[in-house]
């Protein structure tokens, strides 16, 4: 029963798997990575590991998947033109190469004796809450509360690398006086001009470049 | 007779492999990160594996810990994907291939 069971869920993994990576829409591929992570689940709960298995589905399938359609919808990109050929002489090459990777496998599969490990009877406690939770504020508290640092950095970071900056952003100011800026510094976008502007204030500078830029003393008046 | 503990290796393997394939055909960068996504997973379930073989809880505390690093990634990865689509106008890795946004 339970080898019927890990066939049907080891093949629908790797169905799915390879769907993912032939499917050229990448909204298709994402579809295909969630049956991957569900038969996965599937597959731990076989394993007697119900907590991963549910961790399994809500992180990954759900807050993580989420996020990633999010962006596939949010960034619209339908379909990318088929690739410009370059480097053609790496063909063989790669051929040869993985032909090669190949035989180490197989050489590394029959020299290595197939174990006997049957999995323990399922009354023992392992991959339960109770035992993981201990587990985690005992013996690998440090590596707990690394991860947790390492979200809080995260966050920052996600927060710093998606923040949407202006044109001339809000803290930027063109210093009264006379200032040389090549276009690109100001606007990240306009790097084939490089005409040089001279101005006296931010304002000028903005309105002589022919960007929209409004700073806090203009609204005010 | 249930599965032996090698079917999972071996699942484990052809999934990783599967992974790292996409990685290296796909030229859409959010399909890069799904393939990267697979291979994390690969390498988890071969962690779930040993644990429930071994009767060892460690295994699925790794594999914990290996979730959020994922989730930390997800979050940091597709902010420079929105990043890079912003200032590029496009998704394909081979356009972003100066080492700044």
């Amino acid at each position: 029963m339970s080898t019927l069971l890990f066939i049907i869920f080891a093949g629908m993994a790797i169905g799915c798997a390879i769907a993912m990576v032939s499917q050229s829409n990448p909204l298709y591929s994402a579809i295909s990575l969630i049956g991957v992570f569900i038969s996965l689940a599937s597959i731990y709960v076989t394993l007697a590991a119900p907590f991963i298995a549910a961790v399994q589905v809500i992180v990954y399938a759900g807050a993580i998947m989420v996020l990633v359609i999010f962006v596939i919808m949010l960034l619209n990109v339908e379909h990318s033109e088929p690739r410009r050929k370059r480097l053609k002489f790496l063909v063989p090459m790669a051929i040869g190469m993985a032909a090669v990777l190949l035989a180490e496998t197989v050489f590394i599969l029959h020299s290595v004796q197939i174990t006997e490990n049957h999995p323990a009877a399922n009354i023992s406690d392992v991959g339960l809450t109770h035992s993981i939770g201990v587990g985690l504020f005992t013996g690998y508290l440090l590596p707990f509360e690394i991860t947790s640092v390492l979200l809080l950095m995260a966050i920052v970071g996600a927060m710093s690398l998606a923040r949407r900056t202006t044109i001339l952003s809000a803290t930027a100011r063109v210093v009264p006086g006379s200032q040389v800026l090549a276009m690109d510094i100001v606007n990240p976008r306009g790097v084939e001009d490089l005409r040089m502007v001279e101005t006296e204030t931010t304002e000028e500078a903005a309105h002589l470049l022919g960007v929209d830029f409004h700073s806090e003393r203009s609204e005010r008046e | 007779m249930g599965p032996q503990l090698s079917w999972y290796l071996a699942l484990s393997a052809v999934l990783f492999t599967i992974g790292a394939v996409g990685v290296i055909v796909k030229r859409n960068v959010i399909a890069m990160f799904m393939c990267i996504e697979l291979m994390l997973n690969a390498v988890n379930l071969s962690f779930v594996a040993f644990s429930s073989f071994f009767q060892d809880v460690s295994g699925q505390l790794f594999v914990f810990i290996v979730m959020t690093v994922a989730a930390a990634e997800a979050a940091v990865g597709l902010g420079i994907i929105i990043t890079i689509f912003r200032n590029r106008e496009s998704l394909d890795v081979d356009d972003a291939n100066i080492l700044k946004l």
